[in-house]
Parts: structure tokens; sequence; C-alpha cells
């Protein structure tokens, strides 16, 4: 009997020895290389994700009194943010011309009016397109500006039409301020109106406006803010501060500062008056693009006697826009004042070039000569833009995830789903046709033709039908679900490899030798027959990981995965559903899927290239044909 | 054992093996713990209690367990699968009337061109292996194997149909059909092909590795043999070896894999369906799982299970035939 530490110093001599041998697999280390590669990223996913995997939000301590866990932390759709630097990406203002063709008609005395589209359009239209067509011109982007309208008259001629003729309805669509039945008379069926107007394309980044929402210093308000207000002209009536006294105190955050407004009513010459206070934060906004979508947060305590308004407003050099209002009673705590969400439309006609803009809060104190105290906390605004991240995001409401953070996560669904399952298969495969090889008999005989039968069922219409009884019985998938059916079904092939060798060597000299000095049946299995084995299963263990990591992907791709689990086959359903591939597909939002694809092939294929490389090691009758 | 005795054990066995489908089938879908037959019956039975009667009646809700494992049985056998309560149809109509047909149809073709190239390609890189055509083709095929087969469809939707616009982005057929219907057969066939062309091509390139690598390890198994030693030595030439002696020995593994094959093309065209919007069984499952207010429809899940079984284990039984007239052991042994 050999020493313990001989023992290991012999393992680890056969160790190298394989390890000589493997190194000289090109393919083997590849496959290695990339296992160990994903392995690491599994490991370490939280230190590289940068957002939670699924449903990630800034959280609601950074914006109290909002109803849900926080907000989306970018908008729905967004490209990468490496986008920007790709050179043949447009950015800036286009100038387009469309063309639209006017006809006109009366029904019982009614003048009906359509402007079609030159890409609908023919000579010979039937009217039941017409009748789809709008009394408006829909013209394909977003109008920055107008910039000229031509008319050209089905003889030829041609004019220009004054712009002061249309306006525009939302961002879109050019509606004629001529009523419709003079301008039936104006102009003969198909006029061609030929529309030339400016329209900005551009790559937004997310932009937070106010840099220190919380007030923690003095300076987060003099550098940042300023205000105005209507009895600014009076001393001492009205004054705005900062307080480090009297903050919003969330969770566990230390910090005190907030606003104070100060309305003094003893020293207003006219109370009859409301207070008008906007307090307001200048930003540039850099894009020809107009935001995705907006949030805009408050907290705000107000100690005066009567209830005060509260409004956001965005403030161009032009133009002023009030977006939401509140009014907040005296409750001697703060209230939360959001504005959740605001449709593109809106966003549109605010921005539509690099200008400089205010975000401000306007504050209306009655009229009633009540000395008032506003405290004014957790004060930001912020623009989604269509980039984040390194690989974007997906389309999930209410809050999108983070791709990369998916993906990154999801290499340990995999990872774990291919290896248990290739691990207990193979324990499974391994019990079972060690039985059946050396029992033989009618064990043997029942066990090779259920074998059989598994081997003959379609194996995924199967996994289908046994995932959808077990989520109706359990009313939910989880990945333990697919590991089991998976192991279940997984080790029939290995059985019977490991029964065919089993077979062949019970009758070698060895093993007649060991029953001849008297050895019991589990030490033979055990000592002369499994490491025999041994290379068998080792080869079987890389070889069943690639499958099991392919059909998990393939059943959640289907719809059956866990849906609240970060798995490479989620963000691939989320692509699915989303029906982005038969729309705009592939080629516009590749970086959706082709990382998890990838991954999922990468990794598949790397167990089965180390699969194939301890198989030509170990298997030496393959050896010699090379 | 004579053909005719062989034939016989293998009809025995396939009766065996259908008898056991029906009873994993009746284990999964009635006699497990949770029951999801019952629990699909009551979910309908909220919404509409004339239905409930009508399933209940069907799948012998409230019979003891025996009975009911009879009663599965006698239906399975009988192909009366109920009735399905969303298409407003027999279960056995919706599937025999136009999905089956246009499954096997994609099925047949993808498996016939899979194995014709997969095995031109498997006795060319056998035939010239160590090369580096054989370690490249081996390697790509490797790597096909572990790509998912959506992904290879969404490639093959992004170049062919977004971007060379040449193809339809899917359906068995094109829409226009539907009211007005094709007048001629040359016009029917054509239609139906441009539909195949997409998801046979996805079918073929993901199947495809698996039959060169096969091919190519069976014709590296015979190729080592001592009478290809022999053959050579004798003087015959190159291709009289090839085609004569190893060929003909190595096709015999090749076809009990025929069947084995389209098992494995089963699962391919479930996810080819689906993906291409194919009116098949495949994307029959993928309604059936997810059905309108939530929920599975089981029966048309069991009834499409049952069905896809079957035609693999019939697809097993002629395999066998083949085998047993082609290989002499089977005659003489």
């Amino acid at each position: 009997m050999a020493t313990r530490k001989q023992r290991i110093s012999f393992a680890i001599k056969r160790f190298k020895g394989f390890w000589n041998q493997f190194k000289k697999s090109k393919r083997g280390l590849m496959g290695l290389a990339i296992i160990i590669f994903f392995s690491i990223i599994a490991t370490f996913a939280p230190l590289i994700a940068p957002y939670k995997p699924i449903e990630p939000v800034i959280p609601r301590d950074e914006y109290p009194g909002i109803p849900s866990l926080g907000i989306k932390i970018a908008h729905q759709l967004c490209k990468p943010f490496w986008y920007k630097y790709l050179p043949w990406i447009r950015r800036g203002i286009d100038e387009i011309t469309e063309s639209f063709y006017f006809y006109g008609y009366f029904q019982s005395g009614m003048p009906f009016i359509h402007f079609i589209h030159e890409n609908i359009f023919s000579p010979e239209i039937e009217l039941e397109k017409i009748q789809a067509t709008s009394n408006y011109m829909n013209v394909s982007r977003k109008i920055s500006e107008l910039k000229e309208i031509k008319v050209v008259l089905p003889d030829g001629t041609q004019q220009i039409s004054s712009i002061a003729e249309w306006r525009l309805r939302g961002t879109r669509e050019i509606e004629s301020t001529v009523n419709p039945r003079s301008l039936i008379q104006l102009y003969p069926n198909y006029t061609k109106f030929e529309v030339t107007y400016t329209s900005g394309v551009d790559l937004v980044e997310n932009m937070k406006i106010v840099k220190d929402h919380k007030f923690t210093t003095s300076r987060s308000f003099s550098e940042e803010w300023t205000w105005y207000s209507n009895k600014m002209n009076l001393e001492n009536v009205i004054n705005v501060e900062y307080d480090d006294e009297h903050g919003y105190v969330s969770g566990k955050s230390e910090d005190r500062g907030c606003i104070t407004v100060t309305y003094n009513a003893a020293e207003d010459t006219i109370p009859s008056e409301d207070v008008n206070v906007t307090i307001l934060r200048e930003f540039t906004y850099p894009y020809y693009e107009s935001p995705q979508d907006l949030f805009m947060h408050a907290m705000v305590n107000n100690t005066g006697p009567s209830p005060v308004k509260v409004q956001f407003m965005l403030i161009r050099e032009d133009k002023k826009f009030i977006l939401a209002g509140k009014e907040i009673n005296n409750s001697r705590r703060y209230e939360s004042f959001y504005l959740m969400a605001v449709n593109k439309t809106t966003l549109d006609s605010i921005f539509a070039a690099p200008k400089t803009y205010k975000f401000a809060l306007l504050i209306t104190i009655p009229a009633g000569g009540n000395t008032t105290i506003i405290h004014l906390d957790y004060v930001d605004c912020l623009l989604y833009g269509n980039i984040f991240g390194w690989l974007g995001t997906d389309n999930l409401k209410p809050f999108p995830s983070d791709i990369f953070s998916t993906l990154v996560y999801g290499s340990r669904v995999s990872l774990i789903v291919g290896l248990l399952t290739a691990i207990f298969s193979t324990i499974i495969g391994l019990f079972l046709g060690l039985i059946s090889g050396y029992v033989g008999g009618i064990v043997d005989e029942g066990i090779m033709r259920f074998t059989d039968l598994l081997m003959v069922l379609p194996t995924l219409p199967l996994f289908i039908v046994l995932t959808v009884s077990m989520r109706t019985v359990s009313g939910y998938m989880s990945m333990w679900n697919i590991i089991i059916i998976l192991t279940l079904f997984g080790w029939m092939g290995f059985a019977r490899s490991v029964r065919s060798m089993v077979l062949s060597l019970r009758e070698r000299a060895f093993v007649e030798a060991a029953k001849a000095a008297g050895a019991g049946r589990f030490h033979i299995i055990n000592r002369h027959i499994l490491p025999n084995v041994m290379a068998l299963v080792y080869v079987t263990l890389a070889m069943s990981v690639p499958s099991a990591i392919v059909v998990e992907a393939s059943l959640s791709w289907l719809g059956l995965g866990d849906p609240r689990l970060a798995s490479w086959g989620k963000i691939l359903y989320d692509f699915n559903s989303s029906g982005v591939v038969t729309t705009k597909g592939l080629l516009d939002y590749w970086f959706w899927v082709f990382p998890a694809c990838v991954s999922i092939a990468l990794l598949a294929a790397a167990f089965v290239l180390v699969g194939y490389a301890l198989d030509e090691i170990l298997n030496p009758k393959l050896r010699e044909r090379r | 054992m004579g053909l005719k005795a062989y034939i016989a054990k293998r009809l025995v066995y396939t009766a065996v093996l259908i008898w056991a489908i029906i009873t994993l089938n009746f284990l999964i879908f009635s006699a497990l713990p949770g029951n999801p037959i019952e629990a699909y019956i009551s979910r309908v039975g909220r919404l509409d209690p004339r239905y409930y009667a009508i399933l209940a009646e069907h799948f012998g809700l409230n019979k003891p367990l025996h009975e009911k494992y009879f009663l599965t049985l006698k239906n399975l056998l009988t192909f009366d699968f109920g009735f399905s309560v969303r298409y407003n149809a027999p279960i056995i109509d919706i599937i025999t009337k136009e999905r089956l047909p246009n499954t096997l149809l994609l099925m047949g073709l993808a498996e016939v061109i899979t194995i014709i190239v997969g095995m031109l390609i498997g006795v060319i890189v056998a035939y010239k292996r160590g090369g580096i055509l054989d370690t490249a083709t081996v390697t790509a095929s490797l790597i096909t194997f572990s790509v998912p087969i959506f992904f290879i469809g969404w490639i093959l939707i992004t170049i062919f149909c977004l971007y060379l616009q040449w193809l339809p982005t899917g359906g068995a057929y094109p829409r226009i059909w539907i009211r007005n219907p094709p007048s001629s057969i040359f016009e029917y066939i054509a239609g139906r092909i441009y539909h195949l062309i997409l998801p046979t091509m996805a079918l073929v390139i993901f199947s495809v590795g698996g039959w060169i690598l096969l091919t190519r390890a069976c014709i590296l198994e015979t190729i080592t043999e001592d009478y290809v030693i022999t053959a050579r030595a004798k003087g015959l030439k190159e291709r009289t070896v090839l085609y004569k002696h190893v060929l003909k020995n190595a096709s015999l593994p090749l076809i009990t894999n025929v069947a084995l094959a389209f098992a494995g093309i089963v699962s391919g065209a479930m996810i080819t369906e689906t993906l291409f919007n194919y009116q098949g069984m495949g994307r029959l499952t993928y309604d059936a799982i997810f059905m309108a207010g939530g929920g599975s429809d089981i029966p048309l899940l069991q009834a499409i299970f049952y069905i896809l079984a079957l035609c693999v284990v019939v697809a097993n039984f002629i395999a066998d035939l083949i085998y047993g007239i082609i290989d002499p052991r089977v005659k003489y042994e």
C-alpha cells in the first residue's frame, strides 16, 4: 500500500503528463481559455456589471416619495454610448424635402381634403388608400424648422407658398391655416406641395441637470442656482437662501441642507398680490435631437398657513413651458412632487436644437398676508437620452435593463445550468451504465429498454411539455426546474457507452484475477472497472455541457425561462418578443442580441473543444489514427 | 433469424414504444402531483361552463386513476385529442389539416439536404484528413453544433430579408393566398418554395455539422480496418477502395442515425418555425404555450407531443426496416 504522500505525488505526476498532452491540442487550449474567461466573469459579476441585471433603478433614496422602487436608469431601447465615437453615424441638422399631393372634394356639401405622401401616391390611386391619408401633411421626420413650401400645379407652374399659411400640428404634421373650402377652390387636384424642413439627428446622453440635488453644501446652491421674484424690488419681503438645518433626511443620509424660501408678509406693501418666486438653474442642451424622456423631482415643505402652488418649468430663450404643478398644503413635513414621464411630442417641441435652457421651480404663495417659509430639497431634473451603457438598454417597461449587466450576470446561469446538468446526468448515466453492464440479465434488459425509449423521444418537445406542466403546477418557472428536466433526460447516451465498456471490461483477465482472489462485486467495480471508465466520464462531462447551455437558452428564448433571472436566454427572449427583429432587425439592434448569442455559442463551443481534446488524449484508438 | 422475423420483432418493439409514450404522456399530464390537465380544465371552466362539461367528460376528470389511464390510452390510440377551446375545432383537425404536413415538408426537405451535403463533405474531409480543410471543417462543425438555431435564423433574416430583401421574413405561404388562393399548381409550388428557403437553410446549417462529424468518424473507423489495408495492398484503385470497401461499410451506422437525426431536426424545427412564423407544429406549440389570458393550452400540447413522438417512432421503424434490408447480417444471423 502506497503512503498518502506517494499517492499525491503520483497523482501530480499523472496530471503533469496529461497536461503535457493537453498543451499540444490547440483546440483544447482555446476552449479552456474561453471557459476560464467566462468563469472569471461569472465569479466577479457584481464587480464588472455597473447595474443590477434585472429592473435596475436609481433607488428611491435618491428621489424620495416616488411610488415605485426607484426611477429608470435610462430610456428604453438606448444604443451603446460608444456609438457617438463612430464616424459614420450622422449627427446634426438634415435638410429634407418631401412631396405631398393635394386631393380635395365635396361630399354632400362638406369639403374633404387629403395630402397624400409621394411614397404612397400613384396617378390611379384607389379611393380606399386616399381615405387612409390625412388632411395634413404627415412628414416622416421630426421638424426642427420649416424652411419652404413650394407649390407645383398639375400644369407645371411653380410658386412659393408663404410659410405663414401653414402651421405645425405637433412636430411632424403640417396643417394649412386656410380653410378647406377655399383650399379646394385654390388648388386643383394633384397639386404637388414640396415641403422643405430641417430635422435634427443626434445621439443624446443622459443628463442630470442639478449636480448636487441634495444641497449638501452651501456652495451647491450659490454656484448652481439663481432666483427672482415679482416682489424683488421690495426689501426684505422675499428671500431665497441656503439653509443647513431643515433639509429632508432620506434613509441613512446625513445631509441637512436645503433651500429655504422666506416670505415676510409684514414688510409687504401690496399683500393683495400673489407672490411668485422662480428658482432656476441654467444648463446647456447640446443636442439636435430632443431627449427621450424626462424626470423632475422636488421635496417641498410648506410651513405657511395656506397651500402654495409649485410648478416645474423649462424656460427656453423665447418661451416658457410649464410641465407640471401641485398644491402643497401645510402638513409640517416634506411632500414629494415629481413628474415621471413626458411624451416625446412635448419634448420635441421644447428641445429642437442646441440651446441654453433653464430648469425652474415656480412657487406661488397666494395673497393673504401670511408669512410663509418653504423648504425645498432634492430638486432635480433628469433628461433621458438615446445612448447608454456599454450595450444599450432593452425595451422592458417601466425599468429597462442595462444589457451589458444582464449579459455579465447571465454567464452565471449558463455556467451553473450547464455544469450542474452535466455533473448530475453523468452521475446518473455512470451509475445506471455500471449496474446495467456489470449485473446484466433482466436488470440490464430493463434499463436498456428504458434508455431506448427515452432516446427515441424528441427532446425539445418533451422539454417544452415538461416545463409547461411544471409551470402550470408550480405557477412559475425556475432555473432549477430546467436543471432537473435536463438531468432526467440527459444521461441515456452516456449510460449506453458505459454499459458497453463495462461489458468488455468485465471479461478482461484482470477482473477475472480479482475475482479469483476473492474480491467482492463492489471492490471490482470500484477498483478495476471505474478507473477504466473515468476517461469516458471526463469526456462526457465536457461534451454534455454545451447541449444543456443551448437547450436552456432555447427554452428561455421560447419564454419558458425564469423571467426574474438574468440569463442569456432572457436577453434573447426579450429581443424576440420586442418585435424589433422583423422591423429593424439585427442591423439596428445587433448589440442587443449579438453578444448574448456569441457568448452562448462560444461557451458551448469551448466545452465541445475541450471535450474533443480530452477525447483525443484519453482515447488511444483515436490518437493512432492521426 | 430471417428478415420477416426481424420485421416482426421491430413491429412489436415499436408497439411497446408507442404504449410507453402514451404512458409517459399520462404521467406528465394527468398522474403527477399538480395535474396540469385538471388545472387547465378548471381554468377554462371558470371562463365558460359549457367547455368544462365537454372537457371533463373527455379527460374523465372525476374518474379514478386507472379509468383515467385507460381513457387516455383509448383517446391517444384513436387520435381523439379532444376539443380546442382556442381554435374552436377538434385538435386532430387543427394538426392534420395544415400543421403536420407543413412541418413534415420542412423537416423532410431539410433532412434530405442535410444528409446529402453532410455526407458529401464528410467523405471529402475524411479522405483528406489531417489537412487544413479537415481541421477547418471540423472546427466549423463543432461551432455550428453549439450555435443556437435562432441565432442562425436571425442572421439569415437580417441578410436575406432586411438587407437584400430577396426573401419573405415569415409564413408558410404568401399572405395574399388567404384572400385569393393560387390559380395554378406552379404558382402554388413556387410560392411554397419561396417561403421554405430560409427555414430550410437555417435547419440545414444547424444540423449539417453533426452529419459531417458523424460521416467523418464512421469513415475513419472503417478506413483503419484490416480489410481496407488488404484492398490497398492488392493494388486496387483508391477510388474503388473508397466506394466499394469503405463507404459501403461505413454507411450502416449512418442509416441508423437518419432516424436519430430526425428526432434532432424535430427540435430544430420547433424553433425555426417559431422564428419564421411558419405555420407548422412548432409554431402551434409556441402558440399553445402562451394562450391569451395566461396559461397554456395543455390538451393541444399533449396532442402535439404525442404526434411528434409518434413521427419519430415511425421514422425509427422505417430506418430499422431499411437497415434490415441493407445489412446482410440481419438475414443470415
